[in-house]
């Protein structure tokens, strides 16, 4: 139904030329996944799929792409589409937004831990509201909707995007569960400090710097990223902990208020760092601080490039 | 005449060899599968090993690694090697397609030019690989030039009979080693018979196949399409995931780290898919994207064919399954133009 709709208005964006692209989402090359899909074919638009695999936050693509562009947006994308027009990296002119109302996206990771399987083993997963069902080895396993979405969607404050220009379906409304949502960061904060700095130096190790975190996040929109910086050399670019440890929390600085917590950091990383744990965090430290939500709305004043009187630190008075 | 192992004493067998080796084995207790030293007990990756994340290539060419140290002093700056660990280490359980990936990283460390730091772990390694039983959605190795049970590049191969492993000597290290391990048992006709059966079995049990027939000319033919490149580079985010969980990607880059006229020259995993990359030494000539993703594709399916006559891919999926956006490096090599042909 939406589907229909989505491929409907995206090929009559591109005939009445409204827009230069349509970015969406297409069928993936493996199971379950969907593939991000930019394009100037008006035949293409046939292949627009929305299905609880929709992972990517497309926003990512809306700096590098020229010229008008039709956008799929979930709430979660377009928080960050907003987050953009904020910063002036994106020209509202310049979009039209697909909106998705959104149930949620699916975690394979979560399903492969409790089926003990990994994700190409699956026959066949299957949503119907709120129970998600599993068929491994001819068996069918259901599962609570809310143990098998991403632990981001948990905390969804925003399901059907309230900056668009068509709505793709009925709008849905949030049912954040913050709880279950930030466990890992309740489990991280009641270590002891020292604990904790072993957890992080732990998880550190393993990253490679393959910056999948950072170029897959559409706030990250920096056309010189300080990590490559050579002269002077703020981070050695060799994986050690504390280079990497160093990078993620400078990274989590910059994004700080432009950050929408749509956890595709978290998502792609192939050494399975947790780093929502610490944009999740600075999302409600942000929230806290600043009475700041990002990317709700476009005519607010970006956060950490403007000025109030009623600063919290006298320093800024 | 072959040997065989039950699954059961595969600790006793790993136990045996780490008098003698460092013995690295499939690990997840770091937080991503890899090949880790093994713990003297822990052998549960008989469960859940397919393949590791993380190449064995890291086993040869660490993620990153000391070349040399250095300080100054009045006569000028003085150079220390490293220490050398020199420890013999028995990799157990690489995936054929890894195996193959050393091979053809041989032939740049190796054969191009000898590279100290490589090849002293190369040599001081023995290499025993496992079949797979249970190849990945994303493995297509039987389309290049290996298969899931191929003993072609290890020194010892095991095939998985069910609750045994057969055990085959490949090389004469591999031949050395087995005579003088007295954990193993004398496999019988009807073992080997079962191995042919799963070594046939596991073969179709990899679905992805992809024809490479003339690619590398179709892709020197198709060097200057900008508009397929930029096609095919529009939903990369140019990470470094697909290149530096490469078995056989081995671009590095040196760093110092220096303090006060000393200091330690290291070499680490680097991608030319980084807009960064080469930025030390000038700029990076591929500023950008659909150039780097050029240079990625070309550097397998062209480049590497017309210096070592191979092309530098095994088909073990990684790059496939870990892509943050499914960039399907099977779709893009079929996707090239045949402009001989005239198709498009």
């Amino acid at each position: 139904m939406m589907e229909q709709k989505l491929r409907q208005e995206a090929k009559a964006l591109l005939e009445q030329k409204k827009v230069d692209w349509i970015v969406g989402f297409e069928t993936g090359s493996l199971k379950f996944t969907t593939t991000p899909l930019i394009t100037k074919d008006i035949a293409d638009t046939e292949r627009l799929v929305i299905n609880p695999f929709i992972t990517n936050n497309l926003a990512n693509f809306l700096t590098e792409i020229e010229g008008r562009v039709g956008i799929v947006a979930k709430g979660c994308e377009s928080r960050s589409i907003v987050s953009l027009i904020q910063d002036n990296k994106v020209a509202r002119e310049d979009l039209v937004i697909l909106a998705v109302p959104c149930p949620g996206i699916i975690d394979l990771a979560k399903i492969e831990r409790l089926v003990g399987k990994d994700r190409d083993e699956l026959e066949d997963i299957s949503r119907d509201g709120d129970k998600v069902s599993v068929k491994v080895d001819g068996q069918k396993k259901d599962f609570a909707v809310a143990d098998v979405l991403f632990d981001h969607c948990l905390a969804c404050e925003l399901p059907t995007p309230t900056e668009y220009d068509i709505l793709l379906g009925e709008p849905r409304l949030p049912t954040p569960d913050l709880k279950a949502s930030g466990q890992n960061i309740v489990d991280l904060k009641e270590l002891t400090s020292a604990e904790r700095w072993a957890k992080w130096q732990d998880e550190m190790s393993r990253c490679i710097r393959c910056y999948a975190c950072r170029n897959v996040c559409p706030a990250c929109f920096c056309e010189r990223c300080f990590v490559e910086e050579t002269e002077p050399q703020w981070v050695m670019p060799m994986p050690q902990w504390p280079d990497n440890l160093i990078f993620q929390i400078i990274r989590n600085i910059h994004v700080a208020g432009r950050c929408t917590d749509c956890g595709e950091c978290e998502r792609v990383c192939p050494v399975n760092i947790p780093l929502r744990s610490l944009t999740r965090e600075m999302y409600d430290i942000v929230g806290e601080l600043f009475k700041f939500k990002s990317g709700m709305d476009k005519d607010a004043l970006p956060l950490m490039v403007h000025y109030e009187q009623e600063e919290a630190e006298e320093f800024f008075k | 005449m072959a040997k065989k192992i039950s699954k059961k004493d595969i600790a006793q067998l790993l136990k045996t060899w780490s008098q003698q080796f460092t013995v690295l084995a499939p690990s997840r207790a770091s937080g991503v599968a890899e090949m880790a030293e093994w713990d003297g007990k822990d052998t549960s990756f008989l469960d859940w090993y397919r393949n590791t994340t993380v190449p064995p290539k890291a086993s040869f060419l660490p993620p990153m690694e000391e070349m040399f140290r250095f300080r100054k002093d009045e006569e000028g700056y003085r150079i220390e090697p490293p220490d050398k660990n020199g420890r013999k280490q028995l990799l157990f359980g690489i995936r054929p397609c890894d195996a193959r990936a050393m091979a053809i990283l041989d032939m740049t460390f190796e054969d191009a030019y000898k590279d100290p730091y490589y090849l002293e772990k190369r040599r001081n390694t023995v290499l025993v690989g496992m079949g797979c039983t249970n190849p990945c959605e994303s493995c297509f190795c039987t389309s290049m030039g290996t298969s899931p049970t191929d003993p072609t590049n290890v020194d010892i191969m095991l095939i998985d009979i069910g609750d045994h492993f057969l055990v085959e000597a490949v090389t004469d290290k591999g031949k050395e080693l087995i005579t003088k391990t007295k954990d193993l048992k004398e496999a019988a006709k009807s073992d080997e018979a079962e191995a042919e059966k799963s070594k046939e079995t596991s073969y179709n049990k990899v679905v992805r196949k992809l024809d490479t027939k003339g690619i590398k000319d179709k892709l020197r033919d198709s060097f200057d399409d900008e508009e397929f490149w930029e096609k095919t580079a529009a939903k990369c985010i140019s990470c470094g995931i697909c290149t530096l969980l490469c078995p056989t990607c081995y671009c590095f880059d040196i760093n110092d780290e220096t303090d006060k006229g000393e200091g330690t020259r290291f070499r680490s995993w680097d991608s030319c898919g980084f807009s960064a990359y080469t930025k030390m030494p000038m700029e990076n000539p591929r500023s950008e994207k659909w150039r780097r993703v050029r240079q990625k594709v070309c550097h397998k399916y062209e480049f590497y064919p017309m210096a070592f006559d191979v092309i530098a891919c095994t088909g073990c999926g990684r790059c496939i399954r870990l892509c943050p956006v499914n960039w399907d490096i099977t779709q893009v090599i079929e996707s090239v133009p045949d402009r001989v042909k005239g198709a498009k």
